[in-house]
């Protein structure tokens, strides 16, 4: 087991580098120098070079990444061409942001999949309300079902507030408030999704042998499916969830930008629109990084729980 | 569902878009582009589903957009099939070193956030109809390879295969002639998936500012601008989000029945 762990991990790592290596070239060679574009169309040539020789984007491609690359193992993400922060700190205060949404928008998916498809007397609300689901996840994108709402939830009814957020401090109730709608939203799909992974497993789990045990010693409906099915159905979801957490992402980005929460995702977006290198490279990176590690815990998790596949 | 009902389902849905696509210029009331003095307007009898912030009818820019939105889908679905079926093919049947290169490849794409890919791509090359075809079906193909390459895996271990084998048709040829054929209907079936994604991801990436430029009628731009005016004309939003959504449930009723 051991072995296998550390062969994953000494895979992820020249996965890490080609990946980051891509990355850099691509940026760098489509996007061509940044100099050019801070200083506009007209700049002359002389106060190009010079804006490049500062930054030193004169130097060959490669000695930039090693140089990228050292910088970034310190901490060292450089400053943003825009606001002149360092990149390190945009992410560090945007990071918390977005891992809270995503977290809970998973968490809440795998948790409502599993109670409200396991309810036994539930079933017949639950199980076209699962097909709705699933398909309006699947149809909708997240901009679409974040846009109805907010129209139906703040702009009508005016029970939740539409955009914005609000750190802990200000209070746990607003802070709750504002993440309701952006955590249902991202969910939408992932509770679908999971439902349909879970559902099918419960189906299997219920021709066992063991269902029967428990019913013939008494066990009533909803224990013999909390207790006897649910263990045996549940560990499919949790991979399942554990490798969505990637694309995800691209959902957080969109979920972010509707509800303007200054999220990885936020700046990721603000970062293309203003040609900012380092927060492009940086974000970049940081969804790549995350990526990979992710696959690798659900990938030994899986292993680990499920010894079946204990395999090399 | 039952499969038939969904193919039913999905294929009146893709084709009426398709009629919408086609006979744009008949079934819309108003020149997508021409902007009135008529701006933000409810729906009304005029205006079936209102006007935008520049007066123009949303109706028309709706069916107008299907065109955007087809083509984008079709063409990027397109890109994914065209690179994804041989590498899977190849990956699948000839095994050894090729596949032990293309599954970590593939697994590796699969896993990376295709909007994100997406979004770092089109900012590179900038974002044209022809552009986002090529970037969508990029981050797609993939899924295509990977699918591609399991069936041919089954495929392999048919006996037809083997007879093929000892009458000394070559890789290729058997590839052609007696693999192909049989996942082509799967591929067929992915195809229609993956249009659907294209439509989810092309539209994503119009809402975050990167999509097909203006005055092109896009749904995804629609959605964006009409939610600026949500408040005062959700007609306006709420349009091109029912016709994404409804575009992306026919191509995926009807992939996903066929599979």
């Amino acid at each position: 087991m051991l072995t296998l762990i550390i062969r994953r991990l000494l895979l992820a790592i020249p996965t890490i580098l080609v990946l980051t290596v891509l990355l850099f070239f691509s940026v760098s060679t489509l996007l061509g120098t940044p100099s050019s574009m801070m200083l506009g169309e007209d700049a002359s040539p002389q106060a190009i070079a010079e804006l490049n020789a500062l930054y030193g984007f004169d130097r060959p491609v490669t000695v930039q990444y090693v140089d990228w690359l050292h910088k970034a193992l310190t901490g060292d993400l450089g400053r943003s061409f825009t606001t002149r922060d360092p990149v390190a700190n945009s992410i560090a205060s945007a990071l918390p942001v977005t891992l809270e949404l995503a977290f809970l928008a998973i968490g809440l998916a795998v948790l409502a999949a599993i109670v409200l498809n396991s309810l036994p007397s539930a079933q017949r609300i639950v199980r076209p309300l699962v097909v709705a689901l699933n398909l309006a996840g699947i149809a909708m994108p997240n901009f679409v079902i974040g846009i109805v709402l907010i129209f139906v939830f703040s702009v009508n009814l005016g029970w939740l507030p539409s955009t914005g957020w609000v750190p802990w401090s200000a209070g746990i109730g607003t802070h709750l408030e504002h993440l309701i709608l952006p955590v249902v939203t991202l969910s939408a799909y992932y509770f679908g999704a999971f439902s349909l992974v879970y559902r099918a497993e419960l189906a299997d789990a219920y021709t066992k042998l063991y269902i029967q045990t428990a019913r013939a010693k008494g066990v009533s409906e909803t224990g013999v499916a909390f207790r006897h099915a649910l263990p045996n159905a549940v560990l499919p979801v949790i991979t399942f969830a554990g490798l969505s957490m990637g694309q995800l992402v691209g959902g957080a980005v969109v979920t972010e930008t509707v509800f303007s929460m200054p999220g990885i995702g936020r700046l990721f977006v603000g970062s293309i629109a203003g040609r900012d290198y380092p927060v492009m490279l940086a974000v970049g990176m940081l969804v790549v990084v995350g990526v990979v590690v992710m696959n690798l815990i659900a990938d030994i998790l899986y292993r680990v729980v499920n010894p079946q596949i204990r395999l090399g | 569902m039952n499969a038939r009902i969904s193919i039913a389902a999905g294929m009146a849905i893709v084709v009426s878009i398709c009629i919408c696509a086609l006979l744009a210029p008949y079934l819309a009331p108003y020149v997508p582009t021409h902007s009135s003095i008529d701006f933000l307007k409810g729906p009304s009898a005029t205006h079936w589903f209102g006007t935008d912030e520049l007066g123009r009818d949303t109706l028309s820019r709706v069916i107008y957009g299907a065109r955007t939105s087809l083509a984008v889908g079709a063409g990027a679905a397109l890109v994914s099939v065209l690179i994804g079926a041989p590498a899977g093919l190849a990956a699948g049947y000839l095994g050894g070193l090729f596949d032990a290169v293309a599954v970590p490849v593939i697994d590796l794409f699969i896993a990376l956030p295709g909007l994100v890919l997406a979004l770092i791509i089109t900012v590179m090359v900038g974002p044209s109809l022809l552009n986002l075809v090529l970037v969508l079906g990029f981050v797609m193909w993939p899924t295509v390879a990977r699918l591609v390459r399991g069936q041919t895996l089954a495929v392999r271990e048919m006996a037809f295969i083997e007879a093929a084998v000892a009458a000394g048709g070559s890789s290729t040829w058997i590839i052609r002639r007696h693999v192909w054929p049989n996942i082509m209907r799967i591929v067929a079936a992915q195809f229609s998936l993956t249009v659907s994604f294209a439509i989810i991801t092309s539209a994503s990436l119009s809402f975050l500012g990167l999509g097909i430029p203006p005055p092109t009628p896009d749904w995804g731009s629609m959605v964006r601008t009409g939610y600026d005016f949500i408040g005062v004309n959700p007609a306006m939003s709420f349009a091109p989000g029912v016709a994404i959504a409804v575009t992306v449930l026919g191509f995926y009723l009807m992939g996903n029945a066929i599979k």
